[in-house]
């Protein structure tokens, strides 16, 4: 032979790279009605998955909402021992300047301040254990419900007022007018007696709020139990309830250890609980459109390589590399994952916007029990990252692996068998 | 000796179609010198394509060797052989097998660019095979656009861009009215005379046999006549 060649691997470069996505780019073009039904599938069930998903987390606002806006708040602050313990002793010392710190936080809208203790509330002949709570009235109007779901009569006042809840009061036989008498431990193991005036009645629909609870004034509780400038609990209402971990990190960062800071999901847990297993039943859901419409992007790229067998096996024949082919589909794929998730979220977002400033009427019905739990009558979409990110990243992942099934089988197509194939 | 481009020693290969073997080649021995513009003729089933295949490096012989500028194909996996195709030699189909979503242009820079030839060289070496083959005014077509002679002609010059060592046809005249075929050869013979390009062609037509300067004729897998082709 005339000479030997020693034949060098072919630097697959960024021209051949540009090539594959140009390639791929006009490919997608040749069957356009299959390449816009294809589309449309990924658009269709990234619009249906991006919308109920929006429902979902705009019905866990209004739940998140209407739970801690009762009486838990979003935040609250507590001494770590008490809430291992419930001892009543384990307080919180020098509430003022906390509660002065805490306001200082920009997306901390309110602060209300609690003394909690049990004691037995009596009225002449009656006597009932209840939950005294010493509470500062305007800071809880400010941060909570639960204070303004008077029966009858009305809030705190004076310094010796009560409210009782309702039950409480039938069961004692008082109504607004009426003494009753408050006998507890004080902090330093003294007795806590207070004689109050019943001026209002709170109905909250929780029975076992309505049947023992008791407010009085802070500053007349921390008076009668020797407390001083002691609280129990500090809740807190927050400007978005996005930004309740970040202020649980700050907060935790800035209060002694004795202290600990919890969110909504660390006070109601079950709360928690039920949104994870309802999140878990949407995406379900959610997968089975996914996956159903994964089904027809792997059929569209079946027909695809079944019918650019002979153009692939040209490819192969003149020295392209199997996985340059394949890379080829997957740029197709990823161009047919860009356009119809462009659609589908683009038309997601303009539908969950403009549902999120009207709102959806859930009816009648449902209007009247939103109005009895203080709750808005029409369900508002919410955005999340969760929102806008699921649907989209799935159906890439999904696209890649649906046009990548068929076109494993190019590494295994041999050029004389698929140039031969019409 | 020493201008010997493709030298196949012994080589056979066994088919199995519906479970039964053909064999398609027995025990060839078969040299291609460079320069040299060869037809494979014979019958169908004689084992032309099938040796025109393996001397291209798409098929593999059950026995014997097979060695292509210099580099022995036996020792070769997949991949080393697509290098070898693509660096090294040219291949024009029956059915022009050009990419339909690319210009005539593109596909011939196609290849250009999977070897990694800078752009401007591409644009520069394409310019002048289309000029060369007569189709630089439909540069700019796409295959469904051009004619099934146009589309040979550009099938040719994405062969040829490359500058192979050898130019491997398989029925290129296949689709071809014969005047068009006529025209297409005598452009494969002036790149043979003019440019030294090896070409083997593998044929049932009598137009191409007679424009190759040597005759390779087969049958029943075997070379049962190998002639010069004087009128050629």
């Amino acid at each position: 032979m005339s000479e030997t060649i020693v034949l060098e691997p072919v630097a697959e470069d960024r021209a051949a790279s540009l090539l594959s996505v140009r390639i791929g780019w006009r490919n997608l073009w040749r069957n356009r009605r299959r390449t816009w039904l294809t589309t449309g599938g990924i658009a269709f069930s990234v619009l249906l998955v991006m919308f109920f998903m929006s429902m979902q987390f705009g019905q866990y606002a209004i739940m998140i909402d209407s739970a801690t806006s009762l009486m838990a708040g979003q935040v609250q602050v507590q001494s770590s021992r008490y809430l291992q313990d419930s001892r009543f002793e384990d307080t919180i010392v020098e509430a003022t300047p906390l509660i002065r710190l805490l306001q200082e936080n920009r997306h901390i809208v309110s602060v209300a301040p609690r003394v909690e203790a049990f004691a037995l509330v009596s009225a002449d002949e009656r006597s009932f254990g209840a939950q005294i709570l010493g509470i500062d009235q305007a800071a809880e109007l400010e941060t909570v419900r639960y204070v303004k779901m008077l029966k009858t009569g009305s809030n705190l006042a004076g310094p010796d007022d009560a409210v009782l809840g309702s039950v409480l009061a039938r069961n004692l036989g008082v109504a607004p007018g009426d003494e009753v008498v408050v006998l507890g431990s004080g902090k330093e193991g003294g007795i806590a007696a207070l004689v109050l005036t019943v001026v209002g009645l709170l109905e909250t629909g929780m029975a076992d709020l309505d049947r023992s609870l008791l407010l009085a004034p802070l500053s007349t509780v921390q008076a009668g139990f020797g407390l001083g400038d002691e609280v129990h609990t500090l809740v807190v209402r927050m400007d978005d309830l996005s930004s309740s971990d970040r202020v649980v990190t700050q907060l935790t960062e800035q209060l002694p250890d004795a202290l600990t800071v919890r969110a909504w999901q660390e006070i109601l847990p079950e709360l928690k609980q039920a949104i994870a297993v309802d999140k878990i039943g949407g995406q379900i859901m959610y997968w089975i459109i996914m996956v159903l419409v994964m089904f027809s992007v792997v059929n569209s790229f079946i027909m695809t390589v079944f019918e650019r067998t002979r153009e692939f096996g040209m490819m192969l024949a003149i020295g392209m590399r199997p996985r340059a082919i394949v890379a080829m589909l997957q740029w197709e794929a990823l161009f047919l994952w860009v356009i119809g998730t462009a659609i589908g979220a683009g038309l997601a977002s303009l539908l969950i916007i403009w549902l999120h400033d009207v709102g959806i009427y859930m009816g009648e019905q449902m209007e009247d029990y939103a109005k009895q739990f203080y709750m808005p009558a029409r369900l508002y979409p919410g955005f999340s990252r969760e929102v806008l990110t699921v649907a989209p990243l799935a159906m890439l992942v999904g696209t890649q692996v649906a046009a990548l099934i068929p076109s494993l089988r190019i590494r295994r197509l041999r050029p004389i068998v698929a140039l031969r194939t019409t | 000796m020493s201008d010997v481009v493709v030298r196949c020693s012994g080589i056979s290969r066994t088919y199995q179609e519906e479970s039964v073997p053909v064999q398609a080649l027995q025990d060839v021995d078969f040299e291609v010198c460079k320069g040299e513009f060869i037809s494979l003729a014979g019958p169908s089933g004689s084992g032309k394509s099938t040796l025109l295949n393996i001397i291209g490096g798409l098929d593999r012989p059950d026995k014997g060797d097979v060695e292509v500028a210099g580099v022995k194909l036996n020792d070769l996996n997949e991949s080393e052989l697509s290098d070898l195709r693509l660096q090294k030699m040219g291949f024009v189909f029956q059915a022009y097998n050009l990419i339909p979503v690319l210009s005539a242009r593109e596909n011939v820079e196609f290849i250009m660019q999977l070897q990694g030839v800078s752009p401007a060289e591409r644009a520069s070496r394409a310019t002048a095979v289309l000029e060369q083959l007569g189709v630089e005014g439909m540069a700019d077509r796409r295959p469904g656009e051009l004619s099934g002679g146009q589309q040979q002609r550009v099938a040719v010059a994405r062969a040829i861009v490359t500058r192979p060592v050898l130019l491997l046809a398989d029925e290129p005249s296949a689709n071809l009215d014969s005047a068009t075929t006529r025209e297409l050869l005598e452009m494969l013979r002036t790149l043979n005379e003019t440019h030294g390009v090896t070409i083997v062609a593998a044929t049932h037509d009598p137009i191409v046999m007679s424009y190759a300067r040597r005759q390779v004729n087969l049958r029943d897998g075997r070379i049962v006549e190998d002639k010069q082709n004087e009128a050629a």
